[in-house]
Parts: C-alpha cells; structure tokens; sequence
C-alpha cells in the first residue's frame, strides 16, 4: 500500500518550542485524527506537509514526492484548509472559485455548485461578510472541488458555534465518503476526530504519543471502580494508566484492560464495583496528563 | 533532482493577474490623482507649481506605500500569505510573482508618472533645466520603494516594514537640498537647457542599479527562508 505522506525523524525548532524527530505515516485512503492540545505541534506538522514551513531535519515524503524538492507537484495534489488562513475579504467567492478553477486543472465545477449548495453558501457574497462558519465552509468548498489527493486539515472546527460545527462536521461527513481521499484532520477536540477518523494520534509538546486506530483505543481503554486494598505496585503495572483514590473508592484507567486483570486485581484485594469504557475524549486527557508527568 | 530554476509561469501569470485585479481601481486613482498633479505643474505659475509638484511627490510616495502594503503587509497580517503559498508555486515563483505583481501594480502609475512629469517639462513654461533635479527625485521615490519591497518581503515586523517606508521616503527632502548644492543643478534650474554633470548622472545611475541589486538580493534572501504563512 502507497503512502499518503511519511515523515521520517522529521524535527523542528523555534525559539520556544522544538518538535522532535517525528515518525509517522499515513496510508494512502485513510482519514487520520491529530488531537493535541493548543500549541502541541499539530500546526506545525500539517505546515511541514504542506510545504508552508520546511524542517530542520529529517525526510518528509508527500503522495510519493519528497518535499521541499518537488513542492509544486505536491502542492498541486493536496489541499490545505487552516483555521488561520483566510480567503480575499473584498472578493466574493465565486472569485475564488474561478482563481481556482485556473490554478488547478482537476476543478470540478459541478461539483462546486453541488458543494454549493449542500454548504449552503452565496457564491456572490463578498467573502468580508461571511460569518466564521460560512468561511470555513467556503475554504473546504475550495479545498474539495478541486478533488485533491490528500487533504489537509488544521482545526476546521475550531472556534465555531455548536451550530456551525456540527454543520461543517456533517458535511465534511459526507464529502469525505465521496471519494477514497487521504485526510489528515486536525482538531483538540477528541469529538470531532472520533467521528470520522480511521486513526487518531495523540501528540503533545512536539513529541507523538500514541498513535493507533479509533476502534483500538476504545476497546482497550477501560476505567475501574472499585473499592478495598491495592498495592502501590499497580500503577507501575504496564496496562494502567492512571490510578486515583476519593475515599473509600478506587478509580483504576487501563490503557490495555482484559478481562484477567479482574483476577489480579481481586488478587490483591480489590473488588470491582463497576467497569466503564471510556470516550475518546478521556483517553486524550489521560493520555496527555501521562505524558505530561513524564 | 530538480533544480532551483524551475518555475510554474501559468501560476506565476496568475498571481500577478490577482494582484492587479486587486488593486486596480486604488491605483487608477492615484494616476488620476497624478495627473491632476501634473495638470498644476503645467500651469506654470508659482502657486500651482508648487502645489503640483508636491502632490506629484505625494501621489508617488502615497502608491508605492499602498503597492507594499496591501500586497505584502497585508497578505501577511490579514493571513491570505497562507491560501496563496498552499496553491502550487515555489518560494522563488511566490517572489517572482510579487515582485512582477509590485512592478505592475506601482511600475505602472510610476511609469506614466514620471513620462508625464518629463513630458510636462519639455512641453510647457516651466524651465527644462527642473528635469535632471526632478528625475533624481523620482530616481529616490524608486530606490526607496524597491528597499521598502525589500524589507516587506524579508521581514515579517509591520514595524521595520513602517519605519522602512516612511524613512526611505523623507529622505527626500534631503536629497533635494543636497542636489541643489551642485552647482550645475543649481545654475541651470531656471534655465531651459538640460544640464547633465558626472555627478548627477553617476547619483541616477547609482539610484537605478541599487534599485536593481536591491530586488536580486531580497530574491536571494526569500528563496532560503525556511516559514512561508
């Protein structure tokens, strides 16, 4: 299988924070989810891809093409929509969509005006006027319409009403079935990359994580009650991933639970009140807080 | 391997298309404001000469200021840097549409300006000798935009890139009181015949291959920059 981009011991330093030799890579097709907290390098590493900002170190291969030596073909099969770009105000978007249209050969006009009004936008509206959520939506129509091979995605949801995000989120939804596009969507809510990624990676301070597939991480995850006697030990155990005590109660969080961990812990003396699984959102919190101790 | 030379001119064309587009109705307004400029210079009377000239000064300084800021400083302080480094183009096409866009954008109004400024000259009461004192100033007007260019491209402080426009630009007055200290500008400034001396063509000369050199260096610096958003 060919991949979307791989990063090899990539590294990136400004003058108070530095990214560290980074691995990673994405199939070609798969949607990933980049969660991190704000200024945890989820930026920086879609503006390395992009070719907005070239690293220090290390090799970055886009679609096949290693960047920055072959930028303008990269740049011409993938799209970037971040939540600090911004279109031209005193132009309306159907101005941008003829720019476009000329700058990239692969723009499908039809689908433009499907996407049109599926994102229920004015095409002859000065883009100045659009609200928050209106121009995100006109900057993925952008992104979209020209059918690019791997779309990036920085915070698209970021500071957007509950409305407004769930619209975009549904649209992405749909958009993203369309087609076998690679995505890479960024966001530091767990919620929103829960719903349409494939496989989500943690990244925190500059340094990755974790990174696996949705459905591993919340089956695997679990969250213990219980109450009685627990050895120090436990927390070096290497399936948990956070003990926490609030009286007579004990809140265990396994990052690897099976079922024989009920035997070692009833081993010890513990007994189990209640077993939770947990949403992507706790994970990342635990996750982070983890790392965070490190 | 590819090499640095490489450059996507269908995107490059349209770039500089966009800036045009733009900024085209400010900058029609300058050259309108420019020829009313020129209108009073030709008049020739004291009052409206004066007038004129300085409007002329003015509209000159005032376009290449708008020309900087709002396809440079403002791309990057209104974040459109990023919507156009992500579209298929290399530091070196994003420089070389800049600065062909800049060239247009202010070359233009600049171009007609300064035929105009001659033309008027030549053509009407106002003595001709005026011409070589009015060509170093325009020759200034291009030396400190092409720096102004320059720092708007190189440095990302809207700061410098202010202190930059306005210094370069009231230097002016100095360069005026110190070209009027030669003597064969300042003999033949009311006289009709047009007096050139090593001096005042090596100064022009200088303010046209600094302008020049300026632009390949700024290219040179952009190329190697390492952020482009």
């Amino acid at each position: 299988m060919t991949n979307a981009f791989r990063l090899t011991n990539v590294s990136k330093r400004y003058e108070h924070f530095a990214m560290e030799k980074i691995n990673l890579c994405l199939p070609e097709g798969e949607i990933m989810g980049l969660i991190g907290v704000n200024g945890a390098g989820k930026s920086t590493l879609l503006r390395i891809l992009a070719g907005l900002s070239l690293a220090d170190s290390g090799e970055v291969q886009v679609l096949g093409l290693q960047l920055p030596a072959d930028q303008v073909e990269i740049k011409r099969q993938i799209g970037l929509a971040s939540e600090d770009m911004r279109l031209y105000g005193s132009q309306t978007l159907r101005w941008h969509m003829d720019f476009m249209a000329k700058v990239y050969g692969s723009w499908d006009e039809a689908y433009a005006t499907k996407l049109l009004r599926r994102f229920d936008l004015n095409e002859n509206q000065p883009v100045a006027s659009f609200s928050h959520g209106q121009r995100v939506k006109g900057l993925l129509l952008l992104n979209f319409a020209r059918r690019p091979r791997l779309l990036l995605l920085d915070e698209p949801t970021t500071g957007l009403d509950p409305v407004a995000r769930a619209e975009v989120l549904d649209a992405l939804s749909d958009v993203l079935l369309d087609g076998a596009r690679s995505v890479l969507f960024s966001s530091h809510n767990a919620h929103d990359i829960e719903r349409l990624a494939d496989t989500i990676t943690f990244i925190h301070g500059g340094r990755l994580i974790a990174n696996l597939d949705t459905e591993s991480y919340l089956s695997a995850w679990r969250r213990v009650l219980g109450h009685g006697t627990l050895a120090d030990e436990v927390t070096d155990w290497p399936e948990v991933a956070q003990v926490r005590r609030s009286g007579a109660t004990t809140e265990i969080t396994f990052k690897s639970y099976g079922i024989a961990l009920n035997e070692r812990l009833a081993a010890q003396g513990f007994e189990i009140d209640a077993i939770y699984p947990m949403s992507l959102e706790e994970i990342f919190i635990t996750t982070i807080r983890g790392a965070a101790q490190q | 391997m590819k090499t640095q030379i490489e450059l996507n001119v269908p995107v490059i064309r349209l770039l500089i298309a966009k800036d045009w587009k733009l900024f085209e109705k400010q900058l029609a307004a300058y050259v309108a404001a420019g020829i009313v400029a020129l209108v009073l210079l030709g008049m020739a009377k004291k009052w409206t000469f004066y007038l004129g000239s300085l409007m002329l000064i003015v509209v000159l300084v005032a376009a290449a200021c708008f020309a900087i800021s709002s396809s440079l400083i403002n791309e990057r302080k209104q974040q459109t840097l990023a919507f156009v480094m992500s579209l298929p183009v290399s530091p070196l096409d994003f420089f070389l549409a800049k600065l062909l866009g800049n060239l247009a954008t202010f070359g233009v109004p600049y171009l007609f300006l300064t035929l105009g400024t001659v033309a008027v000259i030549l053509t009407t009461p106002i003595p001709d000798g005026l011409l070589v004192l009015s060509l170093l100033v325009l020759g200034h007007i291009l030396l400190a935009y092409c720096i102004s260019l320059s720092i708007a491209m190189a440095v990302e402080s809207e700061g410098w890139n202010v202190f930059t426009m306005i210094g370069s630009m009231v230097l002016i007055n100095p360069l005026i009181a110190a070209v009027n200290q030669m003597p064969s500008v300042a003999n033949s400034l009311q006289g009709d015949i047009v007096v050139w001396s090593a001096w005042t063509v090596a100064i022009l000369f200088a303010q046209v291959t600094l302008s020049l050199a300026v632009l390949v260096v700024t290219g040179w610096v952009h190329c190697r920059k390492k952020a482009f958003y």
